[in-house]
């Protein structure tokens, strides 16, 4: 008579006693999209897009001091007799941006605008547009690499700024660019005073991201190594938009259809070639030679070649 | 007084009476010698069956377990090392490096599967064991984009690259060094499991035989009788067990001893392998950064005196031919890395990745090559000579549980019809 109720006792406990009830959750992490070496997102303001000194005209470069001299009658000791002696130009490009200064997937050779426009150097000096060796340079390296002296010329889509001019010398004028947006083809924004909150890319050290962040809009800046880092991050939804010169970011356009160019020019973006501080013969030796390119229709054949129809060529501005 | 107290104070007294007669003691004594022998004998047998189980666990799991480690950090630095090198080679990538790089990630699928299927054993890889399988499909997709943009000859492909291995170098690659670190220590510390000196089981051998003497000596002065044949053969067969579980065993530290210099070759073997790998992506990648690419450049220069001392410690223990051509063809390579970097510095970017792609007679993958085999030879040789010591270790244990088992049955039998001998005399 007691045992059943011992029985029904003990089931009971046993039936209380904790049974795990389901499957232990799988663990893992959320997925992390990788962001590519060295990208982030600024919080404060870069230095740089102060306001120039009334003063100053970056555009404005050093005159030619005579006729451009063939490559067998450089003035001896001058800094081109040096880079002859060498027998080779070390120039500062770029290999990431498309049009400009890119490296040919197929050849693994570099090409582009601003690669020609070096070569053009080259061929003023040693008479051989082939006697060059590239470095390539991300944007703020270019400044460092001009003062340390591992690089003769830079030419890769540099701004003539007045902060710049107190580290470097500039060429005069060799393309007239200016600040616009890339965006993917369905967003509504119209420009850079659309973009208030969201996440816009640019280079680390470059003017395109001193003027993102100067942006009244407030947009967040998002810095990466090369111009293409943007592009991958705007295709992997990691930034809403580009902002840099619209040079840039027609080559942008033409390697994605999903995105387009908005807005207007909101900065005006000078391109010259830049020398060391030191190297003032070899800037008016490429500005003699620029005036050449401009008038004999190099310059405007070049253009064609990477970006389209030309228009009249930047007018040189000299400042003594 | 309690009712019951009574019969149990008589019961007490009995039971003093038979331990103060002779017969009593016999019978205690006889039951104290089964317990003994049987209480040895088990514990022994626990002993010798923990050191098998290390040496099992040492040669079915840690040991092919560390094997995957390595298989998954070679086959991710190799992938890296490949992708970088068809990006290089400029348009679409020859199909000999296409197939390398398929083969790398197929392998390192494959050997992530073994070391997630032991991963059990050493909860601490959850995190390096879900960061790789999940990292390594992002991995394969980044690559894959990059191969997509580089055949339309869009510079965006090389960004896509860059982030891969990026993801590989800062993900991937120090997940897959500490799987391999632990691996290496779990062989290390079963290798030690198996290796202690066998103390336990000589002090139960050792009792075992005294508390046998002290019996027989007692006995001998009770009885008058110089020996018992019961006990005799009860301590002989003690002897007997303890002598084989000792040479056993000490055969056993013996192996273990050589395999874990072995163990240790193979680890510096592998982690030369590795460290090829990874200067040989370095070396490539400079070339990729195209001026830019001092960062690689220095890293290959560190890899590369890390490996000229790995290569130099294994000389020293083995006198493999495979370590030796191994330290030529790394010394080959280092001369046609010199050319490389001559020919970049100079400019002539294409004389440099022409060198550094170059499957001819004086290119750097060549020589690289050469080097990488030479270290699979060197590696598949002493993993082999590892694995061959301790399957002789494992046979040397073998029947030593069983037999320790019966030996101490047979004991207690002998002991007790000894003793019965002496008590049938009192009946």
């Amino acid at each position: 008579m007691r045992w059943p109720v011992v029985v029904v006792l003990a089931s009971l406990l046993v039936a209380c006693a904790p049974v795990p009830s389901a499957a232990p959750p799988i663990g893992g992490s959320p997925p992390v999209a990788p962001r590519p070496a060295d990208a982030s997102e600024l919080t404060g303001r870069p230095g740089a897009a102060t306001a120039p000194p009334a003063s100053c005209d970056p555009t404005a470069s050093l005159r030619p001091s005579g006729p451009l001299p063939p490559p067998d009658r450089l003035p001896a000791g001058s800094t081109m007799e040096r880079v002859r002696q060498r027998g080779r130009l070390i120039a500062g490009v770029d290999q990431n941006t498309y049009l400009m200064g890119f490296r040919n997937p197929f050849s693994g050779e570099l090409e582009g605008f601003d690669v020609d426009l070096a070569r053009e150097v080259a061929r003023a000096v040693l008479g051989d547009p082939g006697a060059i060796r590239f470095t390539v340079l991300t944007s703020d390296q270019r400044i460092p690499a001009l003062r340390e002296r591992e690089v003769d010329v830079v030419v890769r889509t540099m701004t003539a700024t007045c902060e710049r001019w107190e580290q470097v010398n500039f060429s005069t004028v060799y393309y007239q660019a200016g600040q616009r947006v890339l965006v993917p083809v369905d967003s509504e924004a119209t420009g850079i005073d659309s973009l208030g909150g969201k996440r816009v890319c640019a280079t680390k050290g470059s003017s395109s991201l001193a003027n993102v962040a100067a942006a009244s809009s407030g947009p967040i800046p998002v810095s990466v190594r090369n111009w293409t880092d943007c592009l991958v991050m705007l295709q992997q939804g990691q930034v809403d938009a580009i902002s840099t010169d619209d040079t840039i970011l027609a080559g942008f356009a033409a390697q994605d259809p999903y995105t387009k160019v908005v807005g207007p020019q909101f900065t005006a973006e000078p391109y010259g070639m830049a020398f060391p501080k030191a190297d003032e013969d070899f800037v008016r030796f490429t500005n003699a030679l620029l005036e050449r390119l401009r008038a004999d229709g190099t310059w405007a054949s070049i253009h064609r070649r990477w970006l389209g129809e030309p228009p009249a060529p930047p007018v040189a501005v000299y400042r003594d | 007084m309690p009712v019951g107290a009574q019969p149990r104070r008589r019961a007490v007294r009995r039971v003093t009476g038979l331990a103060r007669s002779t017969p009593g003691r016999l019978s205690l004594l006889a039951l104290l010698l089964v317990v003994v022998a049987l209480l040895a004998g088990g514990l022994t047998a626990t002993s010798v069956q923990r050191r098998a189980a290390a040496l099992e666990a040492q040669a079915d799991r840690s040991e092919p377990l560390a094997f995957a480690a390595h298989e998954v950090y070679r086959a991710m630095a190799d992938a890296d090392a490949t992708a970088a090198g068809a990006f290089l080679s400029g348009g679409v990538e020859s199909a000999a490096l296409r197939q390398r790089y398929e083969q790398d990630v197929a392998e390192a699928a494959a050997a992530l599967s073994a070391a997630t299927a032991g991963g059990s054993r050493s909860p601490e890889l959850t995190a390096a064991l879900s960061a790789l399988s999940g990292r390594l499909p992002v991995y394969t997709g980044l690559v894959e984009t990059a191969r997509t943009h580089n055949r339309q000859g869009h510079p965006v492909g090389a960004a896509y690259l860059r982030q891969a291995s990026d993801l590989m170098r800062s993900e991937l690659l120090p997940a897959a060094r500490e799987l391999y670190r632990v691996e290496t220590g779990n062989v290390v510390r079963d290798l030690e499991g198996a290796g202690s000196l066998p103390w336990p089981e000589l002090l139960l051998g050792v009792g075992a035989l005294v508390v046998l003497v002290l019996a027989q000596r007692w006995l001998t002065r009770r009885t008058n009788r110089v020996l018992n044949p019961g006990l005799v053969v009860a301590t002989a067969l003690t002897a007997l067990s303890l002598l084989w579980v000792l040479a056993a065993s000490l055969l056993v530290v013996y192996r273990s001893t050589t395999a874990k210099e072995e163990a240790a070759l193979v680890d510096v073997l592998a982690r030369a392998r590795i460290t090829t790998l990874t200067a040989r992506g370095d070396e490539t990648l400079t070339l990729v950064a195209r001026g830019s690419g001092t960062d690689y450049e220095n890293d290959f220069v560190e890899r590369a005196g890390q490996l000229t001392d790995l290569l130099a410690r294994a000389d020293g223990w083995s006198d493999a031919s495979s370590v030796a051509s191994a330290l030529e063809h790394h010394a080959r390579w280092q001369e046609v890395h010199r050319q490389v970097r001559e020919a970049d510095e100079r400019g002539d970017h294409t004389i440099a990745v022409a060198l550094a792609l170059g499957y001819d007679e004086g290119g750097a993958a060549t020589a690289f090559d050469a080097l990488d085999d030479s270290l699979v030879d060197a590696i598949g040789a002493s993993r082999s000579r590892l694995t061959g010591t301790m399957g002789r270790a494992r046979g040397a244990l073998g029947g030593a549980v069983p037999a320790v088992v019966v030996l101490a049955l047979l004991s207690a039998v002998a002991a007790t019809f000894g003793l019965w001998q002496r008590l049938k005399e009192y009946r």
